[in-house]
């Protein structure tokens, strides 16, 4: 079997998903005949009749309806054409997904795939991570899966919790990253992975920034660093535990995040680690995330807005003195 | 139409805003007209936007003077429709006569980043301490970390024990890198367990050594002293002659002994000297309450029983601590000077080195004569007092020594 795509892993357990549990169903714009935007779903409607739907153009309406079909019982996957746009069904995932199960008792089994981050080009409106902006709201399970099996398993395990899950699937990875097969075994839900070892500094990372981390890894082996990836798998839950057991090993915490600074996933992780790791610390923790601008079309602009594999070198190179 | 020159109260009646994107609005109908009374809140002209048909509301109760709009035209938010008279009270409240306000000049800005966090440009705050360094780079300044503490503290060292680790962090900072590594190295020598005695003392030393202390030196003649001694059935040792001479000494000028703390001198309750016996690998300090009020002879077989349960470390805890001033004799070491530390709760250390057989110029005789004379040491917290002080205290001292019958 050839290698599977990052994207080609999302469908195979989304056609899992669809084949052992005749309650899934997946909603989104143009999913039908078409495949999706990014073909996450070709074929999918014709393997599967009436259990791949088109949806209009309504966030609002697409959210509203699959917690609707979740109450009565059914498990939907609905697919945003891109995380930004998920803001226009704010309310519905807020204010009704998040809280339903707290306030009714009846649960919702609830998946949103939300194509998260930038590519060069996509400019401000098909660029942006979400992640702590949901992961702000209990109630709701955050997870971005940084490789080809992860995204595979998580999107299963996704389907398989009965809370409301964002599943923010990395565009940029969807054709860069490609594995051989997938893992008999999956690390448990809500735990992060040790992806590099290390010694020297730990950079806690998700999405694809984990890769960038990994690839700054790689430049600062080069000076005798050993320096420790850890990717999050999980936002919301944070697995504070590995994070201070990292930052026990080494001292020192530089956390990495696509998404803009602001009361970020970086933020939260800091904070964590600060108050209930404190003396662990062995220099004032860093975070290092994109510029407070919105996402820049220009690709030249773009290539500097967000975090790369030698700006996050650079960063751990200013740790490491500190 | 013009309004009347007489009326003095013409409230404009505006074009509301009517939404948040609405710019203009249709009059459709006139619910009221010239000449008509009308009360406060009610519609004078509805008007129709895009969304909806609203109504033109009357601020207050009047004759509706004029109506310059025209029913089916378009008029912009904020134009005026027409005119109200009003009453002299109701002008005043609306401030329909007051001087429109001169503009306000708006802070040159910068073109808008959205990180400006600087607030407005131009009012300076004085600071309150002047001249007080900001660190340029808070994040990287020298620092013990928070795990450095933490180490530390888990085994029990202090600043002073890290003084021979260079550090490689930013600024010298020692790192827990540093520490681990130079704690790995100490294990390559002969380690040998300090006993609790080494550091109580250690510590206590520590603590004294983070004040300014320094040391005044004086020679004094012990004959008259030695001589005294001799007569005696019962035999003082010297340094209880030395406690005495101080407790007399303090009972004079009891703040030479005070305590500094902050800005407030702490003055000593009662004469309690103590005087330092060697035991073991460290000293003891056992204590004579109210020196100043027994006599030698009295204190001989109590200072003696003191002596022996220090060296015995069975030294009872209502004998020691407690003191305002110490006595070491050093002297018994074959030590002529030393600049001991006084301990970490006293200001004075009173320090005897051994007699020596010396000459010493008799102007009488105009010759060398053959003396014994021993170096006195004060070691004191300069906080407390300067050399004058000290000087003048160690000198009464001596001078009392040279009367030993009045001891």
């Amino acid at each position: 079997m050839s290698s599977i795509t990052y994207l080609e892993a999302i469908r195979l357990a989304q056609q899992r998903a669809l084949a052992e549990d005749p309650r899934v169903f997946i909603y989104g714009q143009d999913i039908g005949g078409f495949g999706g935007a990014f073909k996450a779903t070709k074929n999918l409607a014709k393997e599967f009749p009436g259990r791949v739907l088109d949806s209009p153009i309504s966030e609002d309406a697409m959210v509203g309806l699959a917690i609707g079909a979740a109450i009565e019982g059914m498990r939907p996957i609905v697919e945003m054409q891109f995380a930004d746009f998920s803001t226009c069904g704010f309310n519905q995932i807020v204010n009704q997904a998040a809280t339903l199960h707290y306030r009714t008792g009846t649960p919702c089994p609830l998946v949103l795939r939300l194509p998260s981050g930038g590519t060069p080009g996509s400019g401000p409106f098909h660029s942006q991570s979400m992640e702590a902006i949901y992961a702000h709201y209990p109630g709701l399970i955050v997870m971005t899966p940084a490789t080809v099996e992860d995204a595979y398993t998580m999107l299963l395990e996704a389907v398989a919790l009965d809370d409301p899950v964002i599943f923010c699937e990395h565009k940029f990875l969807y054709y860069h990253l490609k594995a051989d097969k997938f893992p008999a075994e999956a690390l448990p839900f809500g735990k992060a992975r040790i992806t590099l070892p290390g010694r020297d500094a730990t950079v806690v990372a998700y999405g694809a920034m984990v890769h960038e981390a990994v690839a700054a890894a790689g430049e600062l082996a080069s000076d005798g660093y050993e320096i420790e990836v850890v990717d999050l798998r999980t936002v919301r839950p944070i697995d504070t535990d590995t994070i201070l057991a990292s930052v026990a090993r080494t001292g020192r915490l530089l956390v990495v995040g696509e998404a803009w600074p602001w009361g970020g996933v970086a933020a939260e992780v800091i904070t964590r680690v600060a108050a209930e790791g404190f003396g662990l610390l062995d220099a004032p923790p860093q975070r290092l995330n994109a510029k407070e601008t919105p996402v820049p079309y220009h690709p030249a602009l773009w290539g500097t807005h967000r975090p790369t594999a030698s700006s996050v070198a650079h960063s751990l190179r200013q740790l490491l003195e500190l | 139409m013009f309004p009347s020159p007489d009326s003095k109260n013409l409230l404009p009646i505006i074009m509301p805003q009517l939404g948040e994107s609405i710019a203009e609005a249709t009059i459709v109908r006139a619910a009221f007209a010239v000449g008509d009374r009308v009360e406060a809140d009610t519609d004078l002209l509805e008007v129709e936007t895009n969304k909806a048909v609203m109504g033109v509301t009357a601020p207050c109760g009047g004759l509706l003077r004029e109506l310059t709009a025209t029913i089916g035209e378009s008029y912009a938010v904020g134009s005026t429709l027409g005119y109200l008279e009003i009453s002299d009270e109701d002008a005043e409240r609306l401030g329909l006569h007051d001087a429109p306000p001169t503009p306000v000049e708006k802070p040159k800005r910068k073109k808008s980043s959205g990180n400006d966090h600087s607030g407005q440009a131009g009012k300076t705050v004085a600071p309150t301490v002047s001249g007080l360094p900001v660190p340029a780079h808070a994040g990287g300044a020298s620092f013990l970390s928070p795990r450095m503490k933490a180490r530390m503290a888990e085994l029990g060292l202090h600043a002073a024990d890290l003084a021979g680790v260079a550090g490689s962090g930013a600024g010298g900072r020692v790192t827990i890198d540093d520490l681990e590594r130079f704690l790995q190295d100490l294990e390559r020598n002969t380690i040998s367990p300090a006993s609790s005695m080494r550091v109580a003392v250690a510590d206590a030393m520590r603590r004294s050594w983070t004040r300014p202390l320094a040391t005044v030196v004086l020679p004094v003649q012990l004959d008259t002293l030695l001589a005294h001694r001799k007569r005696q059935a019962v035999k003082a040792g010297p340094a209880l002659y030395a406690l005495r001479a101080l407790s007399f000494a303090l009972s004079e000028m009891p703040t030479t002994a005070g305590r500094l703390i902050g800005d407030r001198v702490i003055h000593p309750r009662s004469i309690d000297i103590g005087f330092a016996v060697e035991a073991e690998d460290g000293v003891l300090v056992p204590v004579i309450r109210h020196a100043d009020q027994f006599p030698l002879v009295d204190l001989v077989e109590r200072y003696n029983r003191l002596v022996e349960l220090a060296r015995a470390r069975r030294l009872p805890g209502s004998d020691t601590g407690g003191s305002i001033a110490t006595i070491t004799n050093y002297g018994v070491f074959g030590l002529t000077m030393a600049t001991p530390i006084p301990l970490p709760e006293q200001s004075l250390l009173l320090g005897m080195g051994a007699g020596r057989i010396t000459p010493a110029w008799d102007p009488e005789k105009k010759a060398f004569v053959p003396v014994t004379e021993a170096q006195f040491t004060l070691s004191f917290d300069h906080r407390v007092l300067d050399g004058g002080a000290a000087g003048r205290l160690l000198q009464r001292v001596a001078g009392l020594l040279g009367s030993p019958e009045e001891l």
